[in-house]
């Protein structure tokens, strides 16, 4: 079922780079239908997973070198298949969504394909060489997209996000490599890792390797003071791409954190839990207040993801911090943030899918440019309001479900964080609300006075995703369920 | 019926109404709206009879949880009351979008609802942030002008830093007892008490708009009346109130709970009283008023007689709604909120008499059931203090003081004749009537038996009364009502002393919140361009110096690398054209002559051996040729010829042993 929704993408992706013949529309169809039906095969794995079963479930595994521990190998837990279901709902969400590819239909399509195709591997991987090789794919995928399809200066931002990256992806490929080192038999299967916990109790090595691993997945996330990548790239970015980018790729720092330090360096990761916990502090305070004082649409916006990953990982350090009599707490921090990335996903992921609307047709991100389009599109400021409000954590919606366990979470453990951190969503909040008011409220200036309302397919994609955050903000019974069984398995006393 | 119908009704309506009420007229939306609200009602009746608790389940550690208790009793029955005047006066008064309006209302009443019946501190969370999303919203109606989505973003933002405090305390609830219930609250001990209750006071304040948080009651003015005449009595400003009242059991825990509440509560309802005094703008006055108010019963629940507030607060309402619904009236008729431009005894006699009988139970005057029920407060404050009852007698003078202030400039008798605006409308009138009826119906509080039988129904214990506070109260409300009227005898004087605006202003607490406001986001701004010199600057140029670098590489490339390189192939290249003309020059001369030679022989050849070399196979190819055109033409298919040539081929043949016989 994995290897389906794994390969479906991929396996599009082939023939639309080959064939040259496909029209614009029928590339469209062939993406829509390869990308759907690896959804429908994540949904399959949604509903065949049993919560109260193993850790990791559905796993398929063809031997590759033996001698050195490598397979394919693909399997999840309830992390994983949160994780990697929301992002196959963004990938469809971003094929489905128009956007004028200049000509280059197919590329682009293919290029989407196969993005999706190796982010899934980072989700679904239990090989750590597959992990690895699928994280660094999905530069590539994306160098593209951003520096043929994206606009301002694309060819620099795309240049500067595959340098950025690609050091912390080596940073990161050293820690995997001390990690292999280590090993008595040498193996890249996730599960006999987790099982060994080969780097308890040694010391600077371990140290060693828990930092390089950090530093390359901190990178990814992105942590204040190496995020400086992000704005620029989302810039620049076409709007499904920033969509991707923000809602998918994000989540690989921050899910590397959980499956590669948290489940393997347990006993290494307690040790540093504060100093990370502080850096997350950081930049959920420093991401929210740079926000606040951007004048562009879209680097506001892609401040906040700076503000909201900081809670992914000040709930990840919580759980990591094997501080007795507190394992509920830890659980629903890391609970809190596992919905935390699903919901920022779809939040964010439907923020950027309007910049990009606002952008096909105006061509600006300048939020002083625009004001009073409630009149014109109520359909647009309906939708915003709804995503704008969730990413505020309005309760009711997605984002108050995730960071409200975070809080809580962090607050048995390290009470000061938590008081410091609930500040954030003030600041959040003023800054949600700032960007409303210039966009929709007040008076409509001249030259948006035919600015036309979304149209159906736009509402249809994001009337989707915002079914999902209010669902999740409901009624996350559902998704709780599944995250919660391995989020105990976790982050209980190992 | 589950408790979960009283709040998920009035959202399903609300929704349903938004659906259909755009094509619907002023009055039948006003009558689905009604019917909407009666419906409502009816539910709660219904569920409150048969449900006692009912709870959600999110996931193992999270609950969502109602509950039935004496003050969620009392509200759930007393939001949807005060709203459905409200709403009936807002389909009638309000012109633009007044079914966005309405929906918005009635998601309000919900929101409330959940907010009253709610268990635990999760589910008083969530309902606690809907409810301030529902009044931002109400409070944008208008978004189109400018400064309202402004003032909007600020009642939010300070309602919201009070949120923060009910975050804190769930939290501190979870770490000392895992779990989220009120109950759990009684379990709490040492530093997580402390946390836990400073943090509900925290948003109580701000929600009820106590000090420091009074302002943001006058950025909510930017909202329609109708909003603001909701969110003043029953629901948002009361919903602090309620919380305290709700948990005063185990919040009393914290040994300065109650001196603090009692501070913050006699401070607001003073300064509230003052500053209500002193203002000119109908709406802002009643807000002032709202707080001093609140103030009032925040004292009855620090000193411990929580009941009291709450029928305090059942009072309030009513009058509060109704005193909205007149400033609006007065606004139409006008166009103005401002005290100075009204005197409308003689243009609205109606609304001017049922004004009349709100103001004087906001006054406290003696048979109206808001007097009962401050003089309640006035009572319970006896028991911590005589003086603190002497304070609360105080406010009660300066809340005669205003209300007298408030009636007479609004309604008092002046010569001028206004031909502008329009009369009220009959939902307006029957909305506003209501309200007044149901003032005057409360003064029957003040038969004994009455009072005793309901606060013995509800639960409520009420306080000793005291004679001799009575009559200090009375004659503070007989002098606040006659400064009053002194202060609005003859025309509203046109210079008004410069530390009125001042006052009338909060003492410039909004001054202060936007200044606030204001250096957080100038501090952002220069957050972003830190971020922008230091952080990324240097990684921009990195990436432009190793784009730059690239290409300069590139260029160094062909100039120092590639340049020898192609020089040495130039060179190779001349070399070998060079070779080649030596080749030329010299192997080739030698081949040349040797070439020449081979043409001269086969010059020779070809002239003097042609015979030879030529002549002999081409004669020979030639007889070949004729000898097979001779043989082709021989294969005719036709058998007289084939017997002809066989005949010549043997006649040849021993022609030629002939011969050689004879040789």
């Amino acid at each position: 079922m994995l290897t389906v929704a794994l390969f479906a993408p991929l396996l599009g992706a082939l023939p639309l780079a080959l064939n040259s013949r496909w029209s614009a529309a029928q590339a469209r169809w062939i993406a829509v239908v390869a990308s759907g039906a690896s959804l429908l095969a994540l949904a399959l794995a949604w509903l065949t997973f049993d919560p109260a079963g193993p850790l990791f479930q559905h796993i398929d595994e063809v031997e590759w070198v033996p001698s050195l521990g490598m397979a394919y190998r693909v399997g999840v837990d309830g992390i994983a298949l949160a994780v990697a279901t929301m992002s196959a709902v963004l990938f469809v969400a971003a094929v489905v969504y128009p956007f004028d590819t200049g000509g280059d239909a197919r590329q682009y399509y293919a290029w989407l394909l196969f993005l999706h195709g190796v982010s899934l591997g980072v989700f679904l991987a239990l090989d750590l060489l597959m992990f690895y090789v699928c994280f660094d794919l999905t530069l590539v995928g994306m160098y593209f997209l951003i520096g043929r399809w994206g606009h301002g200066d694309p060819q620099l931002a795309a240049f500067k996000f595959f340098l950025y990256t690609f050091a912390g992806s080596l940073a990161l490929l050293l820690g995997i490599i001390g990690l292999y080192l280590a090993l008595e038999t040498p193996t890249f299967d996730m599960r006999a890792i987790i099982e060994q916990q080969p780097l308890a109790g040694r010391g600077t090595y371990a140290s060693l390797v828990f930092l390089a691993m950090m530093v390359g997945l901190a990178v990814k996330t992105p942590l204040v003071p190496v995020h400086t990548w992000l704005p620029q790239a989302h810039v620049d970015a076409p709007g499904p791409a920033s969509a991707i980018l923000a809602g998918v790729l994000l989540k690989m720092g921050t899910y590397g954190m959980i499956r590669l330090p948290l489940a393997m360096l347990g006993e290494t990761f307690s040790r540093f839990a504060l100093p990370v916990a502080v850096l997350a502090l950081v930049a959920i305070l420093y991401g929210a207040l740079v926000a606040l004082g951007q004048t562009n649409l879209k680097r506001r916006i892609a401040y906040t993801s700076i503000n909201h990953m900081g809670y992914t990982v000040l709930g990840i350090a919580v759980a990591a911090s094997l501080i007795g009599g507190h394992d509920e707490a830890r659980r629903l921090a890391l609970t809190g943030a596992t919905v935390e990335m699903v919901a920022h996903g779809l939040i964010t992921g439907s923020l950027f899918l309007i910049s990009g609307s606002l952008w096909q047709r105006t061509g600006d991100y300048a939020m002083a440019r625009y004001g009073g389009l409630a009149r014109r599109a109520p359909q647009l400021t309906a939708l915003t309001v709804l995503a704008a409000f969730a990413s505020l954590g309005m309760p009711g919606l997605a984002g108050f479900v995730a960071e409200f366990q975070v809080f809580t979470g962090t607050f048995a453990v390290y009470p000061w964080l938590a008081v410091l951190g609930v500040l954030g969503i003030v600041i959040t909040a003023a800054l949600f609300l700032d960007l409303l008011w210039r966009l929709f409220f007040g008076r409509l200036p001249e030259h948006l006075a035919h600015f036309p309302d979304l149209n159906r397919i736009e509402i249809g994609v994001l009337g989707v995703l915002a079914l999902g955050v209010v669902a999740i903000g409901v009624a996350p019974h559902f998704l709780l369920e599944v995250v919660e069984a391995s989020a105990s398995l976790l982050s209980g006393g190992r | 019926m589950t408790l979960w119908a009283v709040p998920l009704t009035p959202w399903l309506l609300a929704l349903l109404l938004y659906g259909a009420g755009r094509r619907l007229g002023p009055l039948a939306l006003g009558l689905s709206a009604g019917g909407a609200l009666l419906l409502t009602l009816v539910v709660t009746g219904l569920s409150l009879n048969t449900g006692v608790a009912a709870s959600y389940r999110w996931s193992e550690s999270l609950t969502l949880g109602l509950e039935r208790s004496m003050a969620g009793d009392i509200f759930a029955w007393l939001v949807p009351l005060v709203a459905l005047p409200v709403v009936l006066y807002a389909t009638v008064h309000v012109s633009q979008a007044p079914c966005r309006l309405v929906t918005l209302l009635l998601a309000f009443v919900g929101a409330m609802q959940l907010l009253v019946l709610a268990s635990d501190l999760l589910t008083l969370l969530v309902a606690w942030e809907l409810v301030g999303a529902c009044s931002w919203g109400l409070i944008l109606h208008r978004w189109q002008e400018e400064g309202i989505p402004s003032q909007a973003m600020q009642a939010l933002l300070v309602i919201r830093l009070g949120d923060l405090g009910l975050y804190i305390a769930a939290a501190a609830l979870f770490a000392g007892t895992g779990g989220f219930g009120y109950a759990a609250l009684g379990g709490l001990s040492g530093g997580l008490l402390h946390v836990a209750v400073a943090g509900i006071v925290l948003a109580a304040a701000a929600k009820s708009a106590q000090l420091p948080f009074s302002a943001w009651l006058f950025a909510a003015m930017a909202g329609p009346v109708p909003a603001s005449a909701l969110l003043h009595s029953a629901t948002m400003a009361a919903a602090g109130t309620f919380l305290l009242a709700r948990l005063a059991p185990q919040l009393e825990q914290a040994a300065w709970f109650s001196p603090l509440v009692i501070f913050l509560g006699l401070a607001t309802a003073l300064a509230g009283g003052l500053v209500s005094s002193c203002q000119g703008h109908t709406k802002r006055l009643l807000a002032a008023s709202t707080s001093a108010q609140y103030g009032l019963m925040w004292v009855a629940v620090g000193a411990g007689f929580p009941g009291v507030a709450l029928l305090h607060a059942v009072t309030h309402a009513c009058l509060k709604a109704g005193l909205f619904l007149v400033a609006g009236l007065a606004e139409r008729r006008v166009d103005s909120y401002r005290l100075a431009d009204m005197r409308l005894g003689r243009q609205l006699p109606g609304v001017a008499g049922a004004s009349l009988v709100l103001c004087l139970a906001l006054a406290g005057v003696a048979p109206l059931g808001a007097a009962w029920s401050k003089e309640q407060i006035a009572s319970a404050a006896v028991d911590i203090s005589p003086w603190l009852a002497l304070f609360v007698a105080i406010a009660g003078g300066l809340s005669a003081l205003y209300a007298t202030r408030f009636q007479r400039l609004a309604f008092g008798r002046s010569p001028r004749r206004l031909v502008s605006g329009r009369p009220p409308a009959w939902g307006e009138r029957i909305s506003l009537a209501g309200l007044a009826l149901a003032t005057l119906m409360l003064s029957l509080l003040w038969w004994r038996p009455f009072s005793e039988s309901i606060a013995a129904d509800l639960g409520v214990v009420l306080p000793r009364e005291h004679a001799w506070l009575m009559v200090v109260s009375l004659a503070l409300v007989a002098l606040g009502i006659g400064m009053g009227l002194w202060l609005t005898r003859g025309s509203p004087r046109e210079a008004e002393p410069a530390w009125q605006p001042v006052l009338a202003d909060w003492f410039g607490l909004p001054t202060l919140h936007r200044g606030v406001g204001l250096g957080v986001m100038r501090f952002a701004r220069a957050l972003a361009r830190f971020d922008d010199r230091v952080f990324d600057l240097p990684l921009t140029r990195l990436a432009q110096g190793v784009s730059a670098g690239a290409s300069g590489l590139a260029r160094g490339d062909d100039a120092l690398l590639a340049a020898p390189i192609n020089q040495l192939a130039k060179g190779i290249h001349a070399t070998a054209r060079g070779l080649a003309h030596g080749d030329d020059q010299v192997v080739d001369s030698g081949l040349m002559i040797a070439a020449r030679c081979a043409q001269w022989l086969a010059d020779v050849n070809t002239r003097r051996g042609e015979w030879l070399t030529d002549g002999l196979p081409s004669a020979l190819a030639q007889g070949v040729e004729a000898g097979g055109r001779w043989a082709r033409a021989t294969q005719s298919g036709q058998t007289h010829h084939y017997y002809t040539a066989m005949a010549a081929g043997l006649g040849t043949f021993f022609l030629l042993l002939l011969i050689g016989a004879s040789m």
